[in-house]
């Protein structure tokens, strides 16, 4: 069969690989190559061999920043944002009235755009008339109004929290894996006399390893490409204070004209990315087999 | 004690995330209906009457229509364009031993480890260099490359359930590669297209900084730089500003809960395999 469907084959394949070759392939070689040049608009590169790289690590602080930004916020996605994922979907596993109510109305900010994200927290933050601001005032505390995205004190937390309660993805994925345990295991373990709280530390949780290490991977590198909320909010201000790699490569590239050094800065976040799965990998032991 | 304890614990959690997800939206969508004087004095409270004039102003003042279609149409193309490549490699990649398949496989799935953000300058340059720049193909052709990994991994996942026997009993009837592709595959594959479908248009409605990046005038921009240009051009607005969020997001949760189980099933539909 497969000599006969060799041309269909091939027929098959060669859009999706086109497509592949020139989304990724390309860009990849582009980032790679050029990541040792010296290259603005306009002018052709010119090879200067690890000079961005050294600069990078040596004599740049807003790279510093955005990278000690990225680092911190990829952590918090992936132990906080994870647990609370976890933690909502083991209670919508046990089916309460509200658990379907729960699930879509958790979804939402999920689903829409991160720049309408952004915009409502935007608006509900705002010190003239945001809803945090004027409920702080009903309470009589009138020093909390302030500008939580421009001020230096607030400014990292409140992007996070842009993101971080948002867990519906983890919370589904995690939902899936509970509803295929088989329910002979919780039988078992109520007739032994286990409490729900028992029946999950000690068997829901352990068995949902592969699912939580693959949440973790999830969780994390979205941090990588986070872009919309904080151009939205703070645009990575104020002064560098939620300034990431994205908006770093974006102002660099985009803004300054500086391809090539903005490129050595896409290849450390491929790297960066790399070297976290691997460990995510390792550490959750992804693949191998759970009993 | 211990358990009622982690009752009030567990409800209190369960509110708190109700609150955090549907607070923000039900906020702005009051917002919408109020006056610029309304909205300052009383940002708290209901609007004295539900005038639908901030909605009629946004769609006046900015180019949401323009947006809109733009929208709707990078989401259309991006969406049907991926389904129909990737439906095709993942049914040869699901179905067939060929040389070469393995170091494919690698190369696909190394697309899901590269961060957008790295390729924003190269596919910058790409995109130019095909002169796509400010055009909607050039976003669809980009959006369908996105979706590459993740609708690749839901179809061929979706085909290898499919028995070899249906494609073997089509071939005895006589039809070709072809037909049995897309009068045998595609049909009994709603479920797997229909999950891929999904994700896919929302990564293309929501989809962000290649947006910005990739056009620049009103003529080719989507839905989310609307936001970005409200922010800038009528930040006074407020009634407004808030009229338009709610325009941009209302397409999203209708989407959403219409396709709910489709969505949900499409998240978990390699979680438990994987």
């Amino acid at each position: 069969m497969v000599r006969k469907n060799r041309g269909y084959i091939t027929l098959f394949l060669l859009p999706t690989v086109a497509l592949f070759i020139l989304v990724y392939a390309v860009s990849l070689v582009i980032l790679f190559g050029t990541s040792f040049t010296e290259w603005s608009a306009g002018r052709s590169p010119k090879f200067i061999g690890l000079t961005n790289y050294i600069q990078l690590f040596t004599d740049d602080a807003d790279f510093r920043q955005s990278a000690l930004n990225t680092g911190i916020w990829v952590v918090l996605q992936s132990t906080i944002h994870v647990a609370i994922g976890t933690i909502f979907a083991i209670i919508l596993s046990m089916k309460e009235f509200y658990w379907k109510f729960a699930r879509t109305v958790y979804m939402f900010p999920n689903i829409i755009s991160g720049a309408a994200v952004g915009m409502l927290f935007l608006c509900m933050l705002n010190p003239d008339f945001g809803a945090v601001n004027s409920i702080a005032r009903l309470f009589g505390n009138a020093d909390f109004s302030q500008n939580w995205f421009m001020d230096y004190a607030t400014a990292f937390f409140s992007v996070t929290m842009t993101w971080l309660p948002y867990a519906a993805v983890v919370t589904i994925l995690i939902l899936a894996e509970i509803a295929a345990i088989p329910e002979s295991l919780y039988e078992s373990a109520r007739i032994d006399g286990a409490s729900t709280l028992k029946i999950n530390l000690y068997i829901v949780i352990p068995m949902l390893r592969n699912i939580i290490g693959t949440c973790v991977i999830l969780s994390g590198t979205s941090m990588l490409q986070k872009m919309d909320i904080i151009l939205m909010t703070t645009g990575g201000g104020p002064g560098n204070e939620t300034m990431n790699l994205p908006i770093y490569i974006y102002k660099t590239a985009l803004m300054d004209n500086n391809f090539g050094y903005s490129n050595s800065v896409g290849v450390f976040l491929i790297g960066f990315g790399l070297i976290f799965v691997l460990l995510c990998r390792n550490l959750f032991r992804i693949g191998s087999s759970q009993h | 004690m211990l358990k009622k304890g982690l009752g009030v614990l567990k409800y209190g959690f369960v509110i708190l995330i109700v609150l955090l997800s549907l607070g923000p939206f039900l906020w702005v969508l009051l917002a919408s209906f109020k006056t610029n004087a309304e909205i300052l004095s009383n940002s708290l409270g209901w609007p004295s009457s539900f005038r639908f004039s901030n909605y009629a102003m946004a769609f006046k003042i900015a180019p949401i229509s323009r947006f809109y279609i733009n929208s709707v149409i990078v989401g259309i193309f991006g969406t049907v364009l991926n389904l129909l490549l990737l439906g095709m490699a993942g049914y040869v990649l699901a179905r067939f031993q060929f040389r070469g398949k393995k170091l494919l496989m690698g190369a696909f799935s190394l697309s899901l480890l590269i961060p957008g953000a790295a390729m924003l300058q190269p596919l910058y340059l790409t995109v130019n260099a095909l002169g796509l720049y400010d055009k909607l193909i050039g976003l669809i052709i980009v959006y369908t490359g996105f979706g590459l990994p993740v609708s690749l991994y839901i179809l061929s996942s979706y085909f290898l359930t499919i028995p070899k026997e249906m494609e073997e009993s089509a071939y005895l009837d006589g039809a070709s590669f072809i037909q049995t592709f897309f009068r045998i595959i595609l049909p009994i594959s709603k479920p797997g297209f229909g999950t891929a479908g999904v994700m896919q248009f929302l990564l293309c409605w929501n989809e962000f900084q290649f947006a910005i990046i990739l056009t620049t005038g009103n003529q080719s921009r989507t839905l989310p730089l609307a936001l970005y240009y409200f922010k800038s051009q009528f930040a006074s607005d407020y009634g407004v500003m808030f009229a338009a969020t709610m325009v941009v997001i209302i397409p999203s949760i209708l989407v959403y809960i219409l396709l709910q189980e489709q969505v949900v099933s499409g998240l978990a539909a390699g979680a438990v395999k994987g």
